[in-house]
């Protein structure tokens, strides 16, 4: 049984994953799930992330467990592939998750840090793509990868396949725009189930709220939520913020287009937008500025109206006079 | 612009507490060795053991030939 899901899971992680990340992008993009909010700057920023760092991250990953590892423990090498499949597979989820969790934690609460996970937080949409929208000086360090990479050298490979598999499902799934959650929270029979579900795991329901622009609505939350696959984490130390609703609007409230290569490479390239957190004078971190109504991803009725009204009397305004 | 005080003291604790939680599953994984009597460490020492042997035999083989 054991050996047909670790079957099940190798073969999900070899093509199983990139369908379902190519499923995803299809469904996201054929019902407009983006809203039209992707536009050629944000469309670079995020096939740049997506693109450009695979091509340092992996043959860095790959000297360190090729080279440096055999190098700095020479006689270590799979001393501990006695270990049962599930206690890997324990073992090495505690060690990627709690340690992911610390990373992306402390780029949020240490100031000097925010700077390097902020591009991961700039778009105002979510999507399955937001998965990997980072900076690449954030991905260079991802501290997990190495704690990992040495756990599989110490002979946790196959563990770490099957859990990097699941990891990278429930994250990729929990920054998709399709809330799949949905039906958990509508349907009274699931409620349990959705009980058990938003404290175990990270659900698009408590990832957008922390993907949110604003905190003061109540469902919003970027102070806290940071759990990549487990939100227990979050319960645990007291970072969590449960919703069962979606923000209005994603992103940084004064987030005003930084180039897709500041986005990528800050500090290595600075942003141009005066007064930008990546501007070469910019702020350390910026102070939240009241949401307009175009940024909101999910409008009030009444509001966009009025703002469809505002926009009606504009160009009204703007006619040229009749001579 | 610094790190709140109130913050550091909370990283600091949930941090101790972490070492635990990094910890746990290996510590339950070998309770749970003590109980149930496994010892698959010494398997692979047994297997390793009988790879020698049949390493030394087939050597000795070799050389008898």
């Amino acid at each position: 049984m054991i050996e047909q899901i670790k079957q099940v899971i190798d073969n999900l992680n070899g093509y199983g994953f990139s369908v379902l990340v190519l499923v995803l992008g299809v469904l996201e993009f054929s019902f407009g799930l983006y809203k039209k909010r992707w536009n050629t700057n944000e469309k670079w920023v995020d096939i740049a992330c997506f693109t450009i760092p695979k091509l340092v991250v992996k043959p860095l990953v790959a000297y360190y467990s090729l080279l440096a590892l055999p190098a700095l423990l020479p006689t270590l090498k799979n001393t501990f592939d006695w270990v049962p499949f599930l206690w890997g597979c324990a073992i090495i989820a505690v060690a990627d998750d709690l340690t992911q969790y610390w990373y992306h934690r402390l780029h949020h609460q240490v100031p000097w840090l925010w700077r390097f996970h902020r591009t991961h937080h700039s778009a105002s949409y979510m999507g399955m793509a937001m998965a990997s929208r980072q900076n690449i000086i954030y991905t260079l360090f991802f501290s997990q990868t190495y704690l990992t990479a040495a756990l599989v050298y110490l002979g946790l490979g196959i563990p770490a396949i099957v859990v990097k598999g699941i990891k990278g499902t429930i994250t990729t799934l929990a920054h998709s725009s399709i809330p799949w959650d949905k039906p958990f929270y509508q349907y009274k029979v699931l409620h349990p189930l959705a009980w058990i579900l938003e404290r175990t795991i990270s659900t698009p329901a408590t990832h957008h709220a922390h993907h949110a622009a604003t905190t003061d609505d109540g469902v919003g939350y970027y102070k806290g939520n940071f759990g990549n696959m487990f939100f227990w984490w979050d319960i645990i130390f007291g970072t969590a913020h449960i919703s069962r609703q979606y923000p209005k609007a994603y992103g940084i409230s004064h987030y005003e287009g930084d180039q897709w290569y500041a986005q990528l490479a800050w500090p290595l390239f600075k942003s141009k937008v005066a007064g930008s957190e990546l501007a070469a004078d910019g702020p350390i971190i910026r102070e939240d500025v009241p949401l307009q109504p175009h940024q909101l991803y999910r409008p009030d009725p009444v509001v966009a109206l009025e703002a469809e009204q505002e926009q009606v009397d504009a160009q009204l305004q703007l006619q040229p006079v009749k001579a | 612009m610094k790190l709140e005080e109130s913050t550091k003291k909370q990283i600091i604790r949930n941090a101790s507490l972490s070492l635990f939680l990094y910890i746990l599953p290996i510590a339950l994984m070998f309770g749970t060795f003590a109980i149930t009597g496994q010892r698959p460490w010494e398997k692979k020492q047994h297997q390793h053991k009988q790879e020698n042997t049949v390493k030394t035999k087939t050597s000795n083989q070799q050389d008898n030939d």
